[in-house]
């Protein structure tokens, strides 16, 4: 317990402290369970690895992927679930699976296979972090695996064809949207006064899709109604993320730099 | 068949207009189709056919079962199960209760929407979690690939045919999982995870009669098909059936359905034993 944690993840922008969801929940759970991560965002440097983020490095183990990387936290005692009943555990792990299932496909097309918000935002923001000539290829590699995940679980053989899904993907989002605001209503997280596991997954995944800037945006303006959601990621961001001044002042000269590339 | 037929067919199916068999009532003559059963059908495929067989009895429609060797062909989808009502051909639960429900029947009514978010988050997680575990044995594990799946996937096809499709499916499945980073898990992770999920479903169950308490939903329908199917088959091994069998109130749900459900209605005990 008294090893440092190092995650390893990409950085924030547009207010979030990450733009990668998966990066996201782990730094939110992170918060919530009290867990002291030391974040190193990944830079335009040749130092650290890109595959597989977000990572957690300690000194004998290196997890990948969240819901590892969440087990591995509860195990050291980090647990942001303490005083959920055996049921609202229950419910956790079908909400998150929900979310994969019926939002995720939605998420990663708004980012990664839309062209307009692809070549314009996407790309030049993770190239600007990725060492050349890296930066020529990750981020086509990343959209490519988008592209597949989509087509090879909500594609419909015989033909793989992306327009036939495009439509029923961005229904169901809307509609895992609406079940979630649904479900959370008036209260401040989904499970009484403390957030848990849920919370980050949910924070994950919606607080870039709120937030990011976009040219195509459909999902984002339907996010936008559901003013409860929107209250849910702002209230988590300003109790758990508030910026101190010196990254107030880091991230508005990242902006800069990326607005004059 | 040319592609452009194709692309119309399937634009058809996905945009079905549900007002289309509003109109008419339930016909007597409905079918189901699935792969044959003894021989042919996976676990997969057989927990999808009983979750909707079990969901159309729960909503008291008749369905009459056919058994055909090209089942998955003949769907619009590509999966199956799939029915032939009047003339609308509808594949998968999901669309399937849609359809019902646009014919004046529907099990989930009388939930408010607070438990509609539930229903549907935990249905997500027997797919997500339970589906893709059946898939992962089936056609990742190379004990069960070899013994069982690969002879049965294509046993009503002539030599080399069975082999082709049989290798064909299992690279499609294949590549699937490893989209869904699935493909580097263990038998054992995926074990664990069929545990977490039957744990989740014992928990939510509790020591009620079903999921929204008193009346069964499609929910029920759909776990019942998995966790029944997963007991009943016989695998290389039994440790799928063992880690459900760890939890005595699914098992008490599973039989209360299939008494209820398929006894009583004069069916008979199904047997789907794979041999």
């Amino acid at each position: 317990m008294a090893a440092p944690l190092e995650l390893s993840c990409w950085g924030g922008g547009w207010g979030l402290p990450s733009v990668h969801s998966e990066s996201l929940v782990v730094m939110a759970y992170a918060k919530f369970s009290g867990a002291p991560l030391k974040v190193n965002v990944i830079d335009n440097t040749w130092r650290g690895s890109r595959g597989d983020v977000p990572i957690l490095t300690t000194e004998d183990n290196i997890v990948s992927q969240p819901a590892k990387i969440l087990n591995f936290l509860r195990k050291q005692k980090y647990n942001a679930d303490y005083e959920l009943s055996a049921k609202q555990g229950a419910d956790t792990l079908a909400y998150i699976a929900l979310i994969e299932e019926k939002l995720l496909p939605a998420v990663l097309h708004t980012f990664w296979v839309e062209s307009d918000n692809y070549f314009t935002v996407t790309k030049p923001w993770f190239a600007s972090r990725i060492p050349f000539p890296l930066s020529l290829i990750l981020p086509g590699r990343m959209s490519k695996g988008a592209l597949n995940r989509i087509l090879l679980t909500r594609g419909e053989p015989p033909l793989y064809h992306l327009r036939e899904v495009e439509a029923q993907i961005y229904r169901d989002a809307k509609e895992c949207l609406n079940l979630l605001s649904n479900r959370l209503g008036t209260s401040q997280f989904f499970f009484g006064d403390t957030p848990s596991t849920l919370d980050a997954y949910v924070f994950g995944f919606l607080a870039p899709l709120y937030k990011v800037r976009f040219p195509k945006v459909q999902l984002q303006e339907h996010l936008k109604q559901l003013s409860n959601l929107c209250r849910f990621c702002d209230d988590i961001l300003n109790s758990y993320f508030r910026l101190s001044l010196g990254e107030c002042t880091v991230t508005y000269w990242n902006f800069t730099l990326w607005m004059c590339i | 068949m040319s592609k452009e037929t194709v692309t119309r067919i399937n634009s058809n199916y996905q945009q079905y207009r549900v007002s289309d068999g509003a109109a008419e009532p339930w016909p007597e003559n409905a079918t189901l189709y699935q792969q044959l059963k003894g021989e042919q059908i996976l676990l997969s495929d057989n927990a999808a056919s009983l979750a909707v067989q079990a969901f159309l009895q729960m909503c008291n429609l008749p369905i009459k079962v056919v058994c055909r060797a090209n089942a998955e062909y003949m769907s619009p989808s590509g999966k199956v199960p799939f029915i032939h009502v009047g003339n609308q051909v509808v594949s998968e639960l999901g669309p399937i209760v849609q359809f019902v429900k646009a014919k004046g029947h529907s099990l989930s009514d009388g939930l408010d929407e607070v438990q509609k978010a539930e229903m549907k988050a935990y249905m997500e997680l027997v797919n997500n979690m339970l589906l893709t575990a059946e898939l992962y044995l089936q056609w990742c594990d190379e004990a069960t690939v070899g013994e069982i799946t690969h002879a049965r996937y294509g046993s009503p096809y002539p030599w080399p045919l069975n082999h082709i499709l049989a290798y064909q499916k299992q690279w499609e499945v294949k590549r699937k999982m490893k989209a869904i980073g699935w493909g580097n898990k263990t038998l054992d992770q995926v074990l664990e995870d069929v545990d977490q999920c039957c744990q989740a479903l014992s928990q939510r169950l509790g020591t009620q009669p079903y999921f929204f308490n008193k009346q069964p939903t499609e929910l029920d329908a759909l776990v019942f098909g998995h966790l029944y199917t997963i007991l009943t088959t016989q695998l290389t091994n039994d440790e799928l059936s063992e880690k459900v069998k760890n939890y005595s109130n699914l098992l008490a749900f599973c039989r209360r359905i299939e008494q209820h459900y398929f006894e009583d209605r004069g069916k008979g005990s199904s047997s789907i034993r794979s041999s």
